[in-house]
């Protein structure tokens, strides 16, 4: 199947039906630490249905990196149930059922920009034509121009751009990222977050998205899962009813800020 | 898209800006000239006046303009060297010239380079693969980094001459012996400099282990490589060059420096010092070259 | 903490391993030194079976590399400590055993225990050689090489135009193999010890140089704009933040250097002594055959280069407070 098919259909992309793409029931991570133990996340029950935009937000230590770790099987659960597409995490991620994006571009820097995007295909040994995938995956974050540069050749943000390119080359159903902006200016932040949603809007993706940005987590997401910590758990989920396709005047929404609101306090209560 | 990409700006070409660094250089060139002048003047001063106290017939009067006409300087004068370049250095092919043995030399250098990478690169892999074998060898490797290995290759010469292995190949294995620690320790820190978020990524690939060493870990470890090769390469110089004066050598920079400095032949000696310094930095340049061509990507 | 906390691969000291590991060593290291009890010394006697012995030998040592990889096992201090320490005992042992198995004539190859015995009845000349390689031609060379170098660097760092004509020539010189500059200076300046103090000052000197240069130029443009702020004189500038960044520098390129100043006056010794120094001995026994002497001398030298190598890591850890 090819991504850019899902589009045009879907002009709000509303949840889809159907059993959840990613299943969590009463989750627990546990890390030794010398003399003792850090309860990192606890009772962690979470249902994300295809096609949704989840943010997880919340402050440093609230466990929303171990969660988005544990749903890639970067860590084991101590206890619990976590199903992703139906499958075992260790299964979903045999089976490339996603793709992961670091809060650093995370770009290798001996290969040029257009053979990063192609590393997942040639690891995988996807048939067809790589080359033109990985172009035309270029293309969609608009960096086709910058194919034969070296990563340190290109902006911090231009960097994060292929590095989403990348993880989207292989086409999973799933897009996990990790505070992928947290380290860009506000500017260029703002810029990517709408490029980020044409993207899911385009290929019809979930996402999950960590962030620590409360305006950010709004403008995105369907539901913001509000997280708070030590031990790190789940607050409250917050539905955002804001109408798609979103744009720069969604933040003058009278509901925009309600929503923010609503997370604040939600955090809040948390650190109280 | 609108972000701008890193700006361009435009500087003079970088061959101008080469040559216009050349200033300096030639500035310090001649201050070290002159310099040299003195230095040779006032080091052949007594020896000159010797020589013509003891009535020695020579072409000149005083002992300052004998100076520069000793027939064994203690520093030779700039002709003397350029007519002791011009009688070593021709002819060209000939096995009694110094062209002909600095290829010798070179050959058993680059030779032995290869040898040394491939144990070095062998020794690494178990270095990584095996915390018994690292814990177990690493510190004695370590520790022979401090030693002075090239005491050893006077003795290393004679054993493997008497287990019959001669000609070429005893001054490469001894210029390996001396080159291969910096390229295994090198490595063995290359291998396992990979970004713990590459690794991540690898894994969320689910790429079996020979990826992650094939596209991850080696292509990391090249510039660590690189590194320890440029140690290596003037170490293995001066392995085969100690491997040939230590041993029964016929051609190669090491036995015309042993020969010469049996005959007491300065300004020789100086010429051959002037091709070992030639050598030396064309292999360092060669290292340099090759590494801008594997690693294309880095900055400098 | 929850960034990249990934679990550290925690093995637990299982301590039902650790009898069989003791018993591994104790039949290899135990076992060896029988066999080196048991063979005759090179020389005298009957040849034994060498055949025979090698498998014995390679048993030994295989057991013995098996109690050494269980004694490798774990984070405790002993488990990161013990391994080289028997891996140099059993290799030790392996040694003499197969020499004296072998039969391999002194002449080759001497026994350890053959160079033990020369190190101990040659100890007043060889000593001396190693009074006169290490502390006259060595470490003065180093001091005087090092002094040169860090005055050097201060001029290039203070005068640009020296920067771009003097060091270029600084990196060409580090390449030159010191082989070839030291019968030149020997014969310039004599065969008493002095010519190869010169040697090794020559040699210490452009690492050195190029290290502290490099080290001065990498102070934090940060820090300086602070300084400046603080409209501090230039030399304070120059010693509360240029100094302290330099150090880390100038001690790595004093490492390289103090095994460079070892090599450099052994390689000189080789073209002309007044018959004292490490490298004198080793090439005038090769030449004779006394090949446990040379290895004694080799012991020593690399005795000598540990020495000089812990001596400027001490200075290093006495001078900088971090790490």
């Amino acid at each position: 199947m090819t991504h850019a098919s899902a589009s045009p259909g879907l002009p709000t992309s509303p949840p889809q039906n159907g059993p959840p793409i990613v299943s969590i029931r009463d989750l627990q991570k546990v890390f030794p630490v010398p003399g003792g133990q850090t309860v990192a996340l606890q009772d962690a029950n979470l249902s994300i249905q295809r096609g949704e935009f989840i943010s997880l937000i919340g402050p440093s230590g609230c466990g929303k990196t171990t969660l988005l770790r544990l749903m890639a099987d970067l860590e084991q659960p101590t206890a619990g149930e976590l199903l992703i597409a139906g499958r075992t995490a260790d299964q979903a991620r045999r089976e490339r059922q996603y793709g992961y994006v670091f809060q650093a571009p995370a770009l290798m820097e001996w290969r040029t920009v257009l053979k990063n995007v192609l590393l997942p295909l040639d690891v995988m040994n996807v048939p067809g034509d790589r080359l033109g995938r990985a172009r035309e995956m270029l293309k969609l974050v608009g960096l086709e121009k910058f194919e034969r540069n070296y990563p340190w050749q290109l902006s911090g943000g231009m960097q994060q751009r292929v590095s989403i390119a990348r993880a989207l080359a292989f086409d999973p159903p799933l897009l996990f990222m990790d505070e992928p902006f947290g380290a860009l200016d506000e500017i260029t932040r703002e810029h990517l977050n709408l490029e980020l949603l044409r993207l899911w809007r385009e290929t019809g993706k979930t996402v999950i998205f960590v962030t620590h940005s409360i305006p950010e987590a709004v403008f995105l997401s369907t539901r913001v899962v509000v997280m708070t910590a030590r031990p790190g758990r789940i607050e409250g989920i917050v539905e955002i009813d804001l109408p798609h396709p979103r744009s720069d005047d969604t933040r003058e929404d009278p509901r925009f800020f309600t929503h923010a609101t609503e997370i604040r306090e939600l955090l809040k209560k948390g650190h109280a | 898209m609108l972000e701008p990409g890193p700006a361009v700006t435009a500087t003079r070409p970088p061959w101008l800006a080469w040559l216009a660094g050349l200033g300096p250089m030639l500035i310090v060139a001649l201050i070290a000239a002159a310099l040299y002048w003195s230095l040779m003047l006032a080091a052949n001063l007594g020896p000159a006046a010797r020589t013509l106290a003891s009535g020695a017939e020579l072409d000149c009067r005083t002992a300052l303009a004998c100076a520069s006409q000793l027939r064994n300087p203690v520093v030779p004068a700039p002709a003397q060297l350029a007519q002791g370049f011009a009688r070593l250095s021709t002819p060209v092919t000939s096995p009694l010239a110094l062209p002909y043995n600095v290829g010798v030399t070179a050959g058993e250098t680059v030779l032995g380079l290869v040898l040394a990478t491939v144990t070095g690169l062998g020794l690494a892999l178990l270095l990584v693969a095996s915390r018994s074998f690292e814990r177990a060898t690493l510190p004695w490797l370590v520790a022979s980094q401090t030693v002075p290995v090239v005491a050893i290759a006077p003795m290393l010469a004679v054993l493997l001459g008497q287990y019959g292995v001669q000609g070429f190949l005893p001054k490469a294995i001894i210029a390996a012996y001396i080159a291969f620690f910096p390229i295994a320790i090198g490595m063995s820190r290359g291998l396992r400099s990979a970004d713990p978020l590459h690794l991540d990524l690898m894994r969320t690939y689910h790429a079996s282990g020979a990826q992650t060493f094939g596209l991850l870990r080696f292509p990391v470890s090249l510039p660590y490589l690189f590194t320890a090769l440029k140690v290596s390469v003037t170490a293995a110089l001066v392995g085969s060059i100690v491997a040939e004066i230590s041993t029964i050598s016929f051609s190669g920079l090491g036995k015309m420096l042993a020969e010469n400095s049996r005959a007491s032949d300065t300004v020789a000696l100086w010429v051959i010092m002037g091709y070992g310094a030639l050598l030396g930095v064309t292999l360092v340049a060669l290292v340099n070259a090759l590494e801008r061509w594997v690693t294309p990507w880095s900055r400098r | 903490m929850e960034q990249t906390v990934t679990p550290s691969r925690t093995v637990a000291a299982r301590p039902g391993a650790a009898l069989p590991t003791a018993a591994a060593l104790l039949v290899g290291v135990g076992g060896l030194l029988l066999v080196c009890l048991i063979l005759p010394v090179p020389g005298e006697g009957a040849a034994p079976e060498a055949r025979a012995w090698l498998a014995g030998i390679l048993a030994l040592l295989a057991v013995g590399a098996l109690g050494v990889r269980g004694a490798a096992q774990g984070m405790s201090r002993a488990a990161q400590v013990a391994p080289a320490l028997l891996t140099g005992l059993l290799a030790v042992l392996t040694a003499e055993g197969l020499l004296r198995a072998y039969a391999v004539p002194a002449g080759l190859i001497p026994t350890p225990t053959r160079v033990l015995a020369a190190l101990w009845n040659a100890r007043t000349v060889l000593l001396q050689d190693t009074y006169t390689t290490f502390v006259l031609e060595a470490l003065l060379g180093f001091l005087a090489g090092t002094v040169l170098g860090l005055a050097l660097a201060l001029l290039v760092v203070r005068f640009r135009f020296l920067e771009r004509g003097l060091l270029p020539y600084a990196a060409l010189f580090s390449s030159i193999p010191i082989v070839a500059l030291a019968p030149v200076i020997v014969k310039a300046i004599g065969l008493d010890w002095p010519s190869k103090t010169v040697v090794v000052a020559v040699t210490v000197l452009f690492p050195v140089m190029v290290g502290a240069v490099r080290g001065l130029q990498s102070a934090s443009p940060l820090h300086l704009d602070l300084m400046h702020t603080y409209a501090a004189a230039p030399t304070r500038t120059f010693l509360d933040v240029r100094v302290p960044t330099a150090l880390p520098f100038v001690f790595g390129a004093l490492k390289v250097a103090s095994s460079l100043a070892l090599i450099s006056a052994i390689v000189a010794e080789f073209f002309g002594t007044n018959g004292h120094g490490l490298g004198f001995r080793i090439q005038i026994e090769v030449g004779r055959f006394g090949l446990d002497v040379v290895w004694a001398a080799i012991v020593l030298a690399s005795m000598a280069g540990i020495a000089f190598f812990s001596l400027v890591s001490a200075a290093e850890t006495r001078l900088l407070p971090r790490r």
